[in-house]
């Protein structure tokens, strides 16, 4: 299983990427994380690529991605070509426009209006994308979650994400 | 003893954290570094983890100091690190001659980036394996171990430091940005899962007056401690077996040197260590290590599934080079290739074991990327067409 999540620097694409794979680990799945950003540290592309397997993980980088996560129309521009044909595209519905099939919904704007912080928008979609595929449970991503976010900020993370996985489940 | 980071469980770091980890655990307690890109990682693991663990990380004022100030550390008993890249590494050289001639037991890790100079500092690269085995100047030998994965990179540090104190010498771990900064799921040991090497000491006075002299019949002498009791002069200069300079007598030179080489290349069976992967009937082998290893790992899968007979051996080790292996497999190969991030270097260390007995070619990629699988096998079915 190939995921590719998208979006610009500041969105915390490559934290989402690093607590959905400690997840999977945590289910004792191989996994194998990578990213790819600009040197700035707001407003560049930022990529965070995943493989989740049972079997031992030989590729390095995302081939043919299985399902995109996109937060910004600049991250979906330079990976929308990974996607495969049949793959799912999951994007922020007010800050991406794409030319195919998808689901979403407003991410920031959920993170915004729900946990008054668009910051969290990384947490809302990975609650989403888990709720939508159950490629990990929910209980494992809310682990790592616990684990990977600054020290203080577990709660409204862990709240970003339920709203997510709620709005999934819709 | 309690670590700071989780043992006898798995956990979901980078290359350079399992590094860290694993040095720690292997025993190390004296860090001394330069930060620099993609070996940063490590560096910050060990200033945060050192104090926590009784140990020492310190920031020298370059990489000339930190591997004498590893030098240091390992002569007062300390098993000892330091990690760096491209440019670092070149400043170690002349101090990497040092341990070997002084035959201090080190662990120096180069997360190679693209070079030369500067270069491409966030990308990976595999350029500096024959600055690695050769890059000190004057005969010698040393260790070089390619890590693939993440928890190859944690069992490689743990091997790094049993070789490095059980044949007295600098070991030196070559892994590359890519390993260094992916996230893998890593299992770390508990440490009595471990098993841990140290180095031989003199168990006595006589022992102690020959600390580079064979007194075991065994190559590697027992290392007097500094401050245990013994005293002990230590120089890089040609020195007889009491450590004192002869630095004009060809007889003693050539006699400390042979020995030094000796006790790596007579013992090749020991530190050697590759994989292979569907070699047994190959007509094609592609040869590789580190990062690029599992590019060629789904190239062979894919060749395969094209009914093309390829085969993979993975070496984990680049020196010592075991070139009689290499001429084993290419007497039942028709073909060989060596798959690397550089313009050629283990290359030409393959093309001298394969003796002719077998062509061999180059699949070279630089820039910054690794290869992908599709264009090994591209590279490959267009040779054979």
């Amino acid at each position: 299983m190939q995921i590719r999540l998208a979006g610009i620097g500041g969105q915390g694409v490559v934290l989402a990427g690093i607590i959905l794979g400690e997840a999977a680990a945590i289910e004792g799945l191989n996994v194998i994380q990578t990213q790819d950003y600009g040197s700035q540290s707001r407003g560049g592309h930022s990529i965070a690529d995943l493989i989740i397997s049972k079997e031992p993980i030989y590729d390095l980088m995302v081939t043919k991605a299985d399902i995109l996560v996109a937060l910004a129309q600049l991250g979906y521009n330079s990976t929308k070509d990974s996607l495969r044909e049949d793959g799912l595209l999951i994007i922020d519905t007010d800050l991406v426009k794409p030319d195919r099939e998808y689901i979403g919904a407003p991410f920031t704007r959920l993170a915004e209006e729900k946990t008054g912080l668009a910051l969290t928008v990384n947490m809302v979609a990975l609650g989403y994308l888990v709720a939508k595929t159950n490629i990990v449970k929910k209980e494992s991503v809310e682990k790592a979650i616990k684990r990977r976010v600054p020290k203080g900020t577990e709660e409204i993370n862990l709240k970003a994400f339920r709203i997510g996985y709620e709005e999934g489940l819709r | 003893m309690r670590y700071p980071f989780p043992v006898g469980a798995a956990d979901f770091i980078q290359g350079d954290e399992a590094i860290a980890r694993a040095a720690i655990l292997a025993g190390c307690r004296f860090y001394a570094g330069y930060p620099i890109t993609p070996a940063s990682e490590i560096f910050e693991a060990m200033s945060l983890y050192m104090p926590l663990v009784d140990g020492v990380s310190i920031q020298m004022e370059d990489e000339i100091g930190s591997i004498a100030a590893v030098i240091g550390a390992s002569w007062a008993g300390a098993k000892a690190m330091t990690a760096t890249s491209g440019p670092g590494f070149s400043l170690m050289m002349e101090n990497l001659g040092y341990a070997v001639m002084t035959e201090t037991p080190l662990v120096l890790v180069n997360v190679q980036r693209s070079g030369p100079s500067t270069g491409q500092p966030t990308l990976a690269a595999q350029g500096d394996v024959m600055q690695a085995i050769w890059g000190t100047h004057g005969d010698h030998s040393l260790i070089v171990l390619t890590p693939a994965t993440v928890q190859e990179a944690f069992d490689m540090t743990i091997r790094a430091f049993n070789l490095a104190e059980k044949y007295r010498t600098p070991v030196i771990l070559l892994t590359d940005a890519e390993v260094g900064h992916m996230r893998e799921r890593v299992y770390a040991p508990n440490p009595d899962e471990l098993e841990l090497v140290y180095r031989k000491l003199p168990v006595n006075e006589e022992e102690a007056k020959y600390p580079f002299g064979d007194v075991h019949g065994d190559l590697v002498p027992p290392m007097p401690i500094f401050g245990k009791g013994y005293r002990t002069y230590v120089t890089g200069l040609t020195h007889d077996e009491r450590g004192r300079p002869k630095t004009v007598e060809a007889e003693v030179h050539e006699k400390l040197i042979k020995r030094i080489v000796a006790k790596i290349e007579n013992n090749k069976k020991d530190i050697v260590d590759y994989e292979t992967y569907e070699l047994d009937d190959a007509e094609i082998v592609l040869i590789s290590f580190g990062i690029v290893a599992r590019s060629a790992m789904r190239a062979v899968k894919e060749l395969r599934k094209e009914g093309i007979k390829a085969g993979l051996l993975k070496l984990n080790v680049v020196w010592p080079f075991d070139f009689e292996l290499i001429e084993k497999i290419a007497e039942n190969a028709e073909r060989m290739y060596v798959a690397e991030m550089n313009l050629g270097q283990l290359y030409h260390l393959v093309k001298e074991g394969a003796n002719g007995k077998a062509e061999v070619g180059l699949i070279s990629r630089i820039g910054g990327e690794v290869h992908t699988p599709g264009e090994i096998v591209e590279r490959i079915k267009n040779d054979l067409r």
